[in-house]
């Protein structure tokens, strides 16, 4: 592991390490919120609407049947090469998680509990936002937390469209392949990468302490 | 006569007119279609419920019953009819404003789980924009009413609280902001028995002083019994088959769906009819725990009883001491004899008495106040006494019927 450590120890690969970490970051963190945007707004109108529901589930899940590399490549002729291809890929890959969680997560809330709120004179507003909501809460975060894990792998490829994020370290240590300091460039992307996706899921299970109500808390 | 039905005469099961006070909620031709459904689920319904009185619908499973009761409050939503509540026909208004003045308990109780109970209870007074301070008296009032000391149950989750207690919440959530109507759909039914009886007089006791006009559904025609001042017995389509007092339903059920369904021991559902402080409670030889123990062995001795109720400071029940209890001087009179058990209060039934005398070992039920202090003794002597005073008035009523009326037949 000598070379590895040597690797690291380069301040000039440090510094485009870090870098590249902090883009991929970005390139996660912007699809998720758009994805928790569009997807609960999705979501909500599958659970409210029983004919629109199949449609959105369908659609949602085909994205992510198209093979990344594809879906990338297949945007580039439309939006140029560069972080927008690879924010819209990631983020319609990032759908189907949040959008099926928000639909099972609402479906969760006890009916009792729906009936009350609408007996007790709640318009379907505050019903949604008050009640069902917070209570489907628990199960949406288990979704945007899958589909953030999924965007942090998949975000990488983006170095092909010529994206930002650590997929550009990997892409040069395969390109240079066999060239000496290839694999360390390799390894050097997947190991941020991998402590990145720990490091997220650690930020998920702190929101989760903050955000999930003491009450429905298991 | 037992084969008219509302959808012919509308009004010919809703019992003499001249009996029923002022009207609070009517049902006026009030029908629900579900869609692919052949028949009507409820049909043509028309009912009035007095104001301050409980009227329960009690039918077997599928009689349309509480479909009827969501439509008070337009949950369902009627396919045709009028729900006119305190004269104004409410059929059409915003149903969130409606259901705000309408108090609605379902058996599931459905709290809200994420918030706390403070926080439940106070619903319906947030939607109303009430501010903070009459909100957070408000809820304290009420956990109070309920029995939850507000200081120990106000910040705890529903979740931390038992069946009973959850309904109890359930209640006062739907009292809070003093609705002049309460739905109840089998509040207690999905509680263990003995908390059920308890939840049960406790609320008869809190319906005695609020006075609200409450529909409430159960198919248990012992609990609507009970609860009711009016029954309305539920056929399937919610067609009345007999709307009248309870004790009219048992002695005289108007047709053989009301007789099958009110079922046999009919005696013994009338002692649900009858409350313990209609009776005269006797008198037990008691002692108080902060007496000398040399007077309550004097006391004793000088009377014929074979135990002595020993009664705390607060002069509530604690145990039964016999002879051998008193005289032995090793350990304090609160630690020997029998816990004193079977305790009753005053609006508990007769039924219930009797079910805590069989259950408790000394064969009598201990009467106790709201606040657990001792009334007196009821034994089952008392209950045969009353269980007679009703069979004899029963033959009086046929007896003058007949006189009255020579050409009715008399078939019960």
């Amino acid at each position: 592991m000598a070379f590895f450590t040597e690797y690291l120890a380069d301040p000039r690969t440090r510094e485009a390490l870090f870098e590249q970490t902090l883009e991929h970051v970005y390139l996660t963190a912007i699809p998720i919120l758009i994805a928790v945007v569009i997807g609960l707004f999705l979501g909500i109108l599958a659970h409210r609407s029983p004919q629109l529901r199949s449609p959105i589930l369908s659609t949602v899940s085909t994205f992510l049947t198209i093979p990344s590399l594809a879906l990338f490549a297949l945007l580039i002729p439309i939006v140029g090469i560069g972080a927008t291809p690879a924010i819209i890929a990631l983020t319609l890959y990032a759908l189907l998680p949040i959008v099926r969680n928000t639909v099972s997560g609402l479906f969760s809330v006890d009916n009792a509990v729906v009936e009350s709120a609408k007996g007790m004179g709640m318009n379907a507003t505050t019903r949604l936002w008050k009640i069902e909501l917070p209570n489907a809460w628990p199960v949406m975060l288990a979704g945007i937390r899958v589909a953030t894990l999924l965007t942090v792998g998949i975000a990488a490829i983006a170095a092909l469209v010529g994206g930002p994020g650590l997929g550009q370290e990997i892409f040069t240590g395969i390109r240079r392949i066999p060239a000496t300091g290839s694999l360390e460039s390799l390894l050097g992307g997947t190991l941020f990468i991998v402590v990145l996706a720990v490091l997220f899921d650690l930020l998920y299970l702190a929101i989760g302490r903050l955000t999930i109500p003491r009450g429905i808390r298991e | 006569m037992s084969d008219v039905t509302n959808a012919d005469h509308p009004q010919a099961r809703l019992g003499d007119e001249a009996h029923l006070g002022e009207t609070m909620i009517e049902l006026q031709e009030l029908t629900k279609r579900f869609p692919g459904q052949e028949s009507p689920a409820v049909d043509r319904l028309s009912l009035k419920i007095p104001k301050g009185e409980i009227v329960v619908f009690v039918g077997p499973s599928g009689c349309g019953k509480t479909t009827s009761l969501k439509m008070i409050n337009r949950i369902i939503e009627p396919s045709s009819g009028h729900i006119i509540i305190d004269g104004e026909d409410v059929t059409t208004i915003d149903p969130n404003h409606l259901r705000r003045r309408i108090g609605y308990v379902i058996q599931q109780i459905g709290l809200f789980p994420h918030i706390r109970i403070g926080d439940n209870v106070a619903t319906v007074p947030h939607l109303l924009g009430w501010d903070k301070e009459r909100t957070d008296q408000r809820v304290d009032e009420l956990l109070e009413v309920v029995g939850l000391p507000p200081d120990e149950y106000r910040e705890r989750f529903p979740k931390e609280l038992s069946g009973g207690q959850r309904q109890r919440v359930g209640v006062a959530r739907a009292l809070a902001a003093d609705p002049p109507v309460l739905l109840m759909d089998e509040p207690f039914g999905a509680i263990d028995p003995i908390t059920r009886t308890r939840l049960q007089n406790e609320f008869l006791r809190l319906q005695d002083e609020l006075q609200k006009t409450i529909a409430f559904v159960t198919h248990d025609i012992d609990e609507a019994v009970k609860m009711g001042d009016r029954i309305a017995i539920l056929q399937e389509g919610s067609r009345v088959a007999q709307f009248a007092s309870p004790e009219e339903i048992l002695t005289n059920p108007a047709n053989e769906f009301v007789a099958d369904f009110v079922g046999t021991g009919a005696t013994l559902k009338r002692l649900k009819l009858t409350r313990v402080r209609e009776v005269q409670p006797s008198e037990a030889l008691t002692g108080r725990v902060d007496e000398d123990r040399e007077t309550l062995r004097r006391r004793f001795d000088e009377s014929d009883w074979t135990a002595m109720l020993l009664l705390d400071t607060e002069n509530r029940p604690l145990r039964w001491l016999r002879g051998t209890d008193l005289r032995q001087t090793s350990r304090a009179l609160d630690q020997v004899g029998y816990r004193a058990r079977a305790t009753v209060e005053p609006q508990a039934t007769l039924s219930d008495a009797l079910e805590e005398m069989l259950l408790g070992a000394a064969g009598v039920a201990i009467v106790i106040d709201r606040r657990g202090a001792y009334q007196g003794l009821l034994d089952i002597d008392d209950i045969i006494t009353s269980i007679q005073t009703m069979k004899d008035a029963q033959a009086e009523f046929y007896r003058a019927a007949k006189l009255a009326d020579p050409e009715s037949e008399v078939s019960a």
